[in-house]
C-alpha cells in the first residue's frame, strides 16, 4: 500500500482524479457547491498535496518552496471569507494577494537586481496571474448561466496548472511540476463528474468565489515561484502558461460568439479555447526544451 | 607593594594576551588550490561525485591557543561540477541547490578543538539555501611553508572531511524524490595564503 502511495504518478495524477471526482460527487449529491463545508474539503485536499509534495510547513519559511504552503493558507483565508464580501472586494483582495505573493516568493531575486530574460519572464508572470487573477474572481455569475460558465474557472485554473507542470518538469523543477500536476488532476476529477452530469440533462455545479480563488491562487502562487526560480523552465511557455484566467474571462464577452449552439458542445469548445494557450505553452516547452524531457541525474 | 604586585600581574596578563595577539596569523582560501568536493549515493546504483570550483574565505589560526582559530569560508553555487553539464544545471535549480534564490553556500566556524598537534575539528554553521545547520569537521594541518620560490608567499594546507544530509536543508526530496543521498560526504582539499 505504502509502496502505491510513494509512486509519484498516483500521487500526482490518480490520487488527486478521484479525490476531485469524490468532492464533486459530494457537491452532488451531499453539499450545495457554494457550501463553507464544501470550500473547506477543497482547502483540506489542497493542503494535503502541498504537504505530500513539500513536505511539512518550516516556520520560519527561508526558501520561496518552504513559503508556498502559507501562500496556499493565506488562499484559503481569504476563500473562507462570506462570500458576499468576497463578491464585493474581489478586485481588491485579489490585487494585494497577488502582488503581496510575488513580492514575498521573489524579494530574494528582485533585490539580486538583475534584470534578466528569467526575471522579466517572471515579471510578466506575476502581472498576468494578478490581472487574470483579480478579473475572474471579480467576474460576478449571470443571473441565468450558460452551459459553459461552471466550467469557465475551473478549466482555467486546470489549464494553468497543467501546463505549469509540464514546463515546470521539462525546466527541472520537478517537485512544483509535480504540485502542478495534483492540483491539475483534482481540478480534472470535478470537470469530469460535472460534464457528465450536464451531459445527463443536469446543471453543472458552479465553484463558489471561494473555492475559485483559493485553487487559482494557489496554482498562480506555484507558477510564480517556477519563474522566478527554475533557470530552466522555457520564459515564453511560463508566460502562456498564466494565460488561461485572462481567455476564460472572455469567455462571456468577446470570445463567446465562437462557442457552437450545442449544449454539451459548448463547455468542451470553451475548455479547449481557453486551454489553447497552455497547449503553446507545453508545445513550446517540449520542443524546446534544454535536454529534451530527461534529467540530468 | 599590593599595587606593584598588581601593576605587574596586569602588565603579564597584557603581555599575554598581545603575545596570543601576535600568534594568530591570517590566511586568505587560496581559490585556485581548493577543491570542496563531495559523494553522494545514487539511486540503487552507486556513488556521485561533485565539486565546487569557486571558493573564497579567511582562515584564522591562533598558534598559542587554537581553539581561538576560526574559518568563513563561501561557495558559489553556480560553480558546482559533477562532470555532465545537464545534471549541473539541474543541481541549480530548485529542487536542489536553489541558485536562483540562494547563489552562495557559507560556513562559518563556531569552535575549534585541538586533537593533537596537526588535527582538529572545526564546528560551524553551514547554510545551505538559507537553512543553517551546525556541522563538524575534522579537519588536518598537511603542511605550512614558505614558497621556495617566493620568499614573501607562506601557505598552508588543509584536508577536512565530514558529513550532512540533504534532509537538513530545502532539499528534502533529494533523497525520497530522486533517491540521492541523503547523506553526503564532504572531502575539502585546500590551500591558504597567508596575509
Amino acid at each position: 500500500m505504502s509502496a502505491v502511495l510513494g509512486n509519484p504518478m498516483v500521487t500526482t495524477a490518480a490520487l488527486p482524479l478521484l479525490l476531485g471526482i469524490a468532492v464533486a460527487l459530494l457537491a452532488r449529491f451531499a453539499l450545495p457547491a457554494p457550501s463553507p463545508v464544501l470550500t473547506l474539503f477543497w482547502a483540506a485536499l489542497l493542503l494535503f498535496f502541498y504537504w505530500d509534495t513539500l513536505g511539512p510547513p518550516v516556520m520560519p519559511p527561508v526558501a520561496a518552496s518552504q513559503k508556498l504552503i502559507y501562500l496556499a493558507f493565506a488562499g484559503i483565508v481569504i476563500g473562507l471569507l462570506p462570500e458576499r464580501l468576497l463578491r464585493s472586494r474581489a478586485s481588491s483582495l485579489a490585487v494585494v494577494a497577488f502582488a503581496a505573493a510575488f513580492l514575498w516568493l521573489g524579494w530574494r531575486r528582485l533585490a539580486g537586481g538583475s534584470l534578466d530574460l528569467q526575471m522579466i519572464a517572471a515579471l510578466a508572470v506575476g502581472l498576468l496571474t494578478l490581472i487574470g487573477g483579480t478579473v475572474l474572481t471579480a467576474q460576478q455569475a449571470s443571473a441565468s448561466p450558460s452551459a459553459e460558465e461552471p466550467f469557465l474557472a475551473p478549466a482555467a485554473v486546470l489549464a494553468l496548472s497543467l501546463a505549469g507542470a509540464i514546463v515546470s518538469v521539462l525546466g527541472a523543477s520537478i517537485v512544483t511540476g509535480q504540485l502542478l500536476g495534483s492540483l491539475a488532476a483534482l481540478i480534472g476529477g470535478w470537470c469530469l463528474v460535472q460534464y457528465v452530469v450536464m451531459l445527463r440533462g443536469g446543471a453543472a455545479a458552479s465553484w463558489s468565489k471561494g473555492v475559485e480563488f483559493l485553487l487559482l491562487f494557489a496554482a498562480a502562487t506555484v507558477l510564480i515561484q517556477v519563474a522566478l526560480l527554475a533557470p530552466k523552465a522555457n520564459p515564453v511557455a511560463l508566460i502562456l502558461s498564466s494565460l488561461p484566467p485572462i481567455v476564460a474571462v472572455s469567455m462571456r464577452g468577446r470570445l463567446q460568439g465562437m462557442l457552437p449552439g450545442t449544449r454539451p458542445m459548448r463547455p468542451l469548445v470553451a475548455g479547449i479555447l481557453i486551454a489553447a494557450p497552455a497547449i503553446l505553452a507545453i508545445v513550446t516547452a517540449i520542443v524546446w526544451a534544454p535536454h529534451g524531457a530527461a534529467l540530468g541525474f | 607593594m599590593r599595587t606593584r604586585k598588581l601593576i605587574a600581574a596586569l602588565g603579564f596578563a597584557g603581555a599575554s594576551m598581545l603575545a596570543a595577539a601576535a600568534h594568530a596569523d591570517n590566511y586568505e582560501i587560496d581559490g585556485q588550490h581548493a577543491w570542496v568536493t563531495f559523494t553522494i549515493k545514487h539511486g540503487i546504483y552507486g556513488i556521485a561525485h561533485g565539486q565546487f570550483d569557486a571558493v573564497k574565505g579567511a582562515i584564522v589560526i591562533d598558534k598559542a591557543d587554537v581553539t581561538k582559530s576560526s574559518v568563513k569560508a563561501e561557495l558559489d553555487v553556480g560553480s558546482i561540477h559533477t562532470a555532465f553539464d545537464q545534471r549541473d544545471s539541474d543541481l541549480k535549480g530548485p529542487d536542489f541547490f536553489n541558485a536562483a534564490e540562494f547563489p552562495t553556500i557559507s560556513f562559518e566556524s563556531t569552535k575549534v578543538e585541538k586533537v593533537d598537534d596537526k588535527t582538529g575539528k572545526v564546528t560551524g554553521n553551514l547554510t545551505i539555501s538559507g537553512v543553517s545547520k551546525e556541522i563538524t569537521l575534522d579537519v588536518k594541518l598537511l603542511n605550512e611553508a614558505q614558497a621556495p620560490w617566493d620568499a614573501t608567499l607562506t601557505k598552508a594546507a588543509f584536508s577536512a572531511t565530514g558529513k550532512v544530509s540533504t534532509a537538513d536543508f530545502p532539499m528534502a526530496k533529494a533523497a525520497d524524490g530522486f533517491g540521492l543521498g541523503p547523506e553526503v560526504e564532504i572531502a575539502i582539499d585546500l590551500e591558504a595564503v597567508k596575509k
